[in-house]
């Protein structure tokens, strides 16, 4: 058996764009999902029970799903629903968002959760609304509590964005498996993935643990 | 929309029998994955030194590399390097137990460092051995305070079989893909789909919420 | 050393209350807090609440501001009514000042953050404005050179400080501390009680719930003793400490010898 290594060099720039191509999906997910879970988690504290009920649902809805599942559902059923036209990326990023930020709203429930009853107290003894008392009070000190989390879900979420190639978005997985389709060479390519993923993956999960060590300490 | 659920019900055995291979696929990977698992994350907190680099290595490999690469890499491009073609349930079942694997020993890991390690100091003050102090004081503390981070393997692990699509292991998803490629009402069949694995993974996580609370009591410090 | 003040005489005053209490009663569950609490606080004066735990001293304050809603009675500040709503208590809120045990600053801002952040978050105050005012008021409590500083980088002592210049910030008619130096280590309790006693001097109402029966004794202007949720004496210092009438608080007093 005969490997031919450089055919990884040769489609080099391809591998470079779906590079790019997975690192946009998981920012702009993780941009629409922070501020998604802070709504869901608030959502999900509020007394009106509609919301509260509602958000719950959604959490428990998309947290019991396989993701790929979600990306199939939702590549059929957005244009149907909705009329309009969905490009692959669209699509890859409403069901990435989806189901990222029902994981999100679980942490930040679980962080805003955490912090001591005493300070919202305190917050109400100056005369703050319930309001004033989450932005200003509550929901800065949850956030820097779930860092850590947080970034846990990040690498999570970079690795599933290999997910999006079933329905040909152009991601990493996808432009690698093409290339191996079209080249025949299967254990380089694959290879070749799989290093690539390894060399953007690996430095975050080590960055995800140093946020764990730090936070640990200055507790 | 008007939705016809019809090829759904005429080809609910098919569907069926992917519901068992998921099952099927699932059961065999969260076992093999808790004895991988548990001895790899042993091994990493009891284990000679150089072989725990070695694991480390291997788990950090894991946390980093997508399980669809993991699957795709085992089912096609083993068998190019090792001669050995596994048919795709046990291509699917060897990638997810890796890859699980390493989760679950992190998990081991991390439930054993969280004991105090005063207890340990306790068991030897009364004459223990390290194995007697690690198997009677150590472990089912340990134990407990993994039921959590455990009981979310059991769910994750179901919703990855759901990958194992890709490499035509006849899963429910594969089947699904299947029905909807054939029927022309991939809307229904996969909303059918999204109603399956919740009724899967649903009750699985319920269940596992409520026996950590029963026992949550035994790991608190 | 806390030295005595000159008091207010209550004889003296004969004026409208700044908060009037009658018959409170708040129950948690099955368990009375506070079985039918009846008293005045007048304008300036320093009122101390004392008697053992569980007797209702924090319950009824935070009753007073409405962290706790009463389930029957009334309060009311001024002479008017407190509404017995969480909103409605808002804007009550808003002219009261509390101090809690454990300081509760907001560990995610400044020592000037935190005393700033009732005028800028409630009054909508200018940042400027709001900055000075909350600079003369850590100068007031002896602590501008800790201005930049967060509250874990503080001592207790001058955290509960800073608790008080917080409270202040809002210009507050009255002052409610709860056991505000029961947390602190007993060097630094001194520390607070000298800005509270300063305060007492420039005339804030104050209703202080504490242990610290010396404070009470020089500082307060009239002593309450309750147990099981209801007033057992009343009086002047004088009264209470030197001649109580009640066995219920002369019993109180004997358990005091071992805890100073």
């Amino acid at each position: 058996m005969n490997y031919d290594w450089s055919v990884v060099w040769r489609n080099a720039d391809v591998l470079w764009e779906g590079t790019k191509v997975t690192v946009f999906l998981a920012v702009t997910t993780m941009a629409i999902a922070i501020p998604g879970g802070i709504v869901l988690a608030l959502m999900r504290l509020s007394r009106i029970r509609a919301l509260s009920i509602g958000s719950a649902l959604f959490v428990e809805f998309f947290r019991n799903l396989p993701l790929i599942l979600v990306i199939y559902t939702a590549y059929y059923i957005l244009p149907v629903a909705t009329g309009l036209r969905f490009s692959p990326v669209a699509t890859a990023i409403v069901a990435l968002s989806l189901n990222v930020s029902a994981y999100n709203g679980e942490t930040f429930r679980g962080g805003i959760a955490s912090i001591r009853q005493g300070q919202s107290e305190a917050g109400y003894a100056l005369g703050m609304s319930r309001f004033r008392v989450m932005i200003d009070v509550i929901l800065p000190q949850a956030v820097w509590r779930v860092l850590p989390i947080l970034a846990s879900t990040w690498v999570s979420l970079f690795k599933d964005t290999s997910l999006v190639s079933v329905i040909s978005v152009g991601d990493l997985a996808f432009e690698s498996m093409r290339v191996r389709s079209q080249t025949f060479r299967v254990l380089e390519m694959l290879t070749a993935m799989a290093v690539i993923y390894w060399m953007l993956g690996y430095p975050q999960a080590k960055l995800v643990d140093w946020v764990n060590n730090r936070y640990r300490v200055s507790e | 929309m008007s939705l016809d659920f019809s090829p759904v019900f005429t080809s609910w055995q098919f569907l069926l029998g992917g519901v068992g291979d998921t099952l099927a696929l699932s059961a065999l990977t969260i076992a093999l994955s808790l004895v991988l698992g548990g001895a790899i994350g042993l091994t990493r907190c009891y284990g000679p030194s150089g072989l725990r680099w070695a694991l480390i290595f291997y788990i950090d490999t894991m946390r980093s590399i997508p399980v669809l690469v993991v699957l795709v890499w085992t089912y096609f491009a083993l068998p190019i390097v090792t001669g050995v073609t596994l048919p795709p349930f046990w291509a699917a079942a060897s990638a997810l137990t890796v890859h699980i694997s390493a989760y679950v020993a992190e998990i081991v890991r991390a439930g054993i460092t969280s004991v105090r390690p005063g207890q340990s100091r306790a068991a030897f003050a009364l004459g223990m051995s390290r194995t007697q102090a690690i198997r009677e004081i150590i472990l089912p503390q340990a134990l407990v305070r993994m039921l959590p981070a455990l009981g979310s393997i059991l769910s994750i692990t179901i919703k990855d079989t759901a990958i194992a699509a890709v490499i035509a292991v006849p899963e429910y998803m594969n089947r699904s893909q299947t029905v909807a490629g054939q029927s022309f009402h991939p809307i229904e069949v996969f909303l059918a789909a999204t109603v399956v694995y919740f009724a899967i993974i649903f009750p699985v996580t319920r269940v596992v919420d409520m026996i950590y609370a029963r026992f949550a009591y035994l790991g608190r410090s | 050393m806390i030295e005595a003040r000159s008091k207010t005489r209550r004889a003296e005053t004969g004026s409208v209350p700044t908060v009037a209490y009658r018959d409170v009663k708040k129950r948690f569950g099955d368990f009375v807090a506070l079985a039918g609490v009846s008293m005045e606080v007048r304008k300036g004066e320093v009122v101390c609440v004392i008697g053992p735990s569980g007797s209702g001293k924090s319950t009824l304050l935070r009753c007073t501001n409405g962290l706790e809603l009463i389930d029957s009675g009334e309060i009311t500040l001024d002479g008017e009514h407190l509404p017995n709503d969480w909103n409605g208590m808002r804007r009550v809120r808003q002219r009261m000042g509390m101090v809690f045990q454990n300081f509760e600053l907001f560990p995610h801002k400044t020592a000037l953050g935190n005393v700033m952040a009732g005028p800028k978050s409630v009054l909508k105050q200018p940042r400027k404005a709001a900055e000075q005012h909350a600079m003369e008021l850590l100068r007031k409590v002896g602590l501008a050179d800790k201005a930049a500083s967060y509250p874990t980088q503080l001592s207790g002592g001058q955290q509960q400080r800073v608790a008080i210049a917080r409270a202040l910030a809002m210009d507050p008619e009255i002052m409610l501390f709860d056991e505000p130096t029961s947390a602190l280590d007993p060097e630094t309790i001194g520390e607070v009680l000298n800005v509270m006693k300063q305060l007492a001097e420039e005339g804030m109402t104050m209703i202080v719930v504490t242990h610290e029966m010396i404070f009470a004794r020089r500082v307060g202007d009239w002593i309450v003793v309750m147990d099981r949720g209801a007033i057992v004496e009343q009086g002047s210092p004088e009264q209470i400490f030197e001649s109580p009438t009640r066995e219920r608080t002369r019993d109180f007093f004997s358990h005091l010898v071992w805890s100073g």
